[in-house]
């Protein structure tokens, strides 16, 4: 067969062919393509000889061309069942797959490519991509819910050992205050018992005095009984009934009695604080002028007052009165008058006066004296019974030390109060206060 | 870590030079790419060739997602190999992304680096504004992602194909799947999405290291127009056209390649 017919049935074979066939150049050129190709892509055959193979391609394509086949057919020599974008001349995607041998004649290389179209086959491997990524997406969403499953459940679990903590916490709180609680009762229980101690204590200590009145009565009468025997027979003795006496008997007669009359004094008192605080006095409240009350006892005073070199200031208005029981005003005012000259050195003064406490509907009756004073720590204790204030340097004064006692008590009874206020060295004021009349 | 990185990066060093040669795969292959120029400068160099993580023979289990994410986790691989090796006064040679990849572990250790040769680069591959034409339209970078993913399996097939043809010799697939641009095509789609959508024109104003662009006549993917603007952006940078069309003249005009390189190197010339 002559060459031109050789190569003219060469390339009629090559257009009958039911796969496309190009050639290019290293640079892409293209010299050679037949019929299927080029109808494939939508050209005449005349059209794409001398074209640059890239313009067959799409963008995708030509990049894959340049990053991939390029370097695969120029390193290996071939590349098979590659698959390919190819660009249709209307610009439509044609999917291809493509076998490539590069040729190196000298310097010049020429690539061929035999190229089937893949309609079915894109058909099927689109299919199987959808399902891939169906799968993998499934995958994805299962992976993703069991991550989900165990962060919840890695959650529950944190929050049950938390409850557990919780409920441990709790249980060791009630324990405490179960034991709080016990302790509780048991201090309560100690507290009724003191209760119960104390009211016991308090019932024995009435009791106690109760019955240290009832003997301090007793005794004071029986103690006054044959006090009276010594002084009425002392008295016998001194009025010579039983033969005359001579001077020195006299005076030692004097002493008996003078310390008979104290001894008794001392007793009386004793039994009046007796009887108040046994609840034995009575009172016969009346109205009772304050002017009256002191004019009645000032006589009672006035030789102790001279013979202690004292003077006497008496201011009170005629009309103030009280409603108070009479006797016991004059005996309060008596004995706030003895101490307060028992207690002011020679050239003193005692002052009594009285004035009205409008709001209180009170009278206010005291007795100021120059005396010693009281400290303050001590003026508290001043009416406790028995209590004397210890004045140190002077002398032990006389007295039961029961007669501020009993003066209190008495205001007191006829709801009044006595008060005092005092500064040593200048003096003492002692204070009866009355209900107003 | 660093010497991991020798083994994790599939590094072979060859050569009877002292100063190192650094050179860095693109896109789409591994460090096959550069037997038909690395060869050339073994009498003066010490040559280094390494696989990014997912390509050729690296050890595809220290894929991390997150570090690969952005370019500068392949930078950081750069570094880690130039620890291991305790490289100094580096050549660095980068093909398309790993021009970037080249000038952003330069600017982060400036002092191992002593020139950055960038074939084809492209600092940004989309189109910006009036004043930056990066050659694609961002629907073209998603046209290209969609064909990943839409094209898996014949992408996936294209990946091994010697396996696909020799079912009765498969360690013979596998050994040529794993000399020629064997890259996983889950790593492939990522490092597709790392390259196409970064953006580091900012850093080469900051490259302190002289270089060498090397621009091809007629790219498609890294257009002459980028060139010149990498040439323009980066201090002490020299831009060479090239005769050689298309993207890989370390494949298709190789001679041309070393020339220009042998003539950059010797001349220390900066333009």
């Amino acid at each position: 067969m002559p060459d031109v017919e050789r190569a003219r049935s060469a390339g009629e074979i090559l257009d009958a062919l039911p796969c496309g066939v190009v050639s290019f150049e290293d640079g892409g050129a293209i010299v050679g393509v037949n019929a299927t190709l080029a109808s494939m892509l939508g050209y005449e055959t005349s059209e794409l000889e001398g074209r640059n193979v890239e313009t067959l391609l799409g963008i995708a394509g030509r990049i894959f061309f340049q990053t991939h086949m390029y370097p695969l057919t120029r390193l290996h020599g071939r590349a098979e069942e590659l698959f390919v974008m190819l660009r249709h001349k209307t610009g439509a995607d044609v999917g291809a797959l493509l076998n490539a041998v590069r040729h190196d004649f000298a310097g010049r290389a020429v690539t061929d490519c035999v190229i089937m179209e893949v309609r079915e086959r894109r058909k099927y491997e689109d299919a199987l991509l959808r399902a891939k990524q169906a799968a993998e997406a499934a995958t994805r969403a299962l992976q993703q819910r069991t991550d989900e499953l165990e962060q919840a459940n890695e959650k529950l679990e944190e929050q049950a050992s938390e409850l557990e903590v919780q409920q441990q916490q709790m249980q060791d709180q009630a324990t405490e205050l179960e034991v709080q609680s016990e302790e509780l009762i048991a201090a309560n229980d100690e507290l009724l018992a003191r209760a119960d101690e104390l009211e016991r204590a308090r019932f024995a200590a009435d009791e106690a005095n109760h019955a240290k009145s009832q003997f301090l009565a007793v005794m004071s009468h029986e103690l006054r009984t044959p006090l009276n025997a010594i002084g009425g027979y002392a008295q016998l003795i001194e009025l010579g009934v039983h033969g005359p006496i001579n001077q020195q008997q006299r005076e030692a007669l004097e002493r008996i009695t003078r310390s008979q009359r104290h001894l008794l004094g001392l007793i009386n008192d004793v039994l009046n604080l007796a009887r108040i605080e046994a609840g034995r006095v009575e009172y016969a409240i009346e109205e009772v002028r304050i002017a009256d009350a002191v004019a009645a006892v000032m006589p009672m005073i006035e030789t102790q007052m001279a013979s202690a070199e004292l003077t006497s200031e008496v201011s009170i208005d005629p009309n103030l009165a009280a409603r108070a029981d009479r006797e016991k005003v004059q005996q309060i005012l008596i004995n706030l008058l003895t101490n307060a000259v028992k207690f002011t050195p020679a050239g003193g003064t005692v002052k009594t006066f009285a004035e009205p406490d409008v709001p209180n509907r009170q009278v206010r009756v005291s007795v100021v004296d120059s005396g010693i004073g009281i400290p303050t720590d001590k003026l508290k204790n001043v009416f406790e019974p028995f209590v004397q204030v210890d004045v140190g340097h002077t002398r032990r004064r006389e007295g039961s030390g029961l007669g501020l006692a009993i003066s209190r008590d008495l205001a007191r009874g006829m709801a009044g109060d006595l008060r005092v206020i005092s500064e040593v060295g200048r003096g003492s004021t002692f204070t009866l206060v009355l209900p107003a009349a | 870590m660093t010497s991991d990185a020798l083994r994790r990066n599939n590094v072979r060093t060859f050569g009877s030079g002292t100063r190192p040669m650094l050179f860095a795969h693109g896109f789409g292959c591994d460090q096959n790419m550069w037997r038909f120029v690395a060869p050339a400068f073994a009498d003066d160099y010490r040559i280094v060739l390494f696989d990014y993580i997912g390509s050729g023979k690296s050890d595809v289990s220290a894929y991390d997602p997150k570090r690969y994410s952005t370019l500068d986790g392949y930078a950081e691989d750069v570094l880690d190999i130039v620890h291991a090796l305790d490289l100094r006064d580096v050549v660095f040679v980068g093909h398309s992304v790993s021009s970037m990849v080249g000038v952003l572990a330069a600017n982060r250790e400036p002092d191992r680096f002593a020139k950055l040769i960038m074939i084809g680069p492209s600092p940004r591959y989309v189109n910006d504004g009036p004043d930056y034409v990066g050659g694609f339209e961002r629907s073209d970078i998603d046209s290209l992602f969609e064909t990943m993913d839409k094209n898996y399996i014949g992408w996936a097939n294209f990946l091994a194909p010697a396996i696909m043809k020799n079912p009765d010799h498969p360690e013979l697939g596998e050994e040529l799947a794993q000399s020629f641009c064997s890259t996983d095509p889950v790593i492939a789609r990522r490092f597709a999405e790392a390259t196409f959508l970064s953006d580091n024109r900012a850093d080469l104003g900051r490259v302190r290291v002289p270089s060498l662009v090397l621009q091809c006549s007629d790219d498609m993917i890294a257009p002459g127009s980028v060139g010149e603007y990498v040439h323009r952006q980066t201090p002490q940078s020299t831009l060479r056209v090239m005769k050689a069309t298309g993207h890989c003249p370390h494949m298709s005009a190789p001679e041309e390649t070393i020339a220009l390189i042998r003539d950059y190197l010797e001349s220390g010339s900066i333009a």
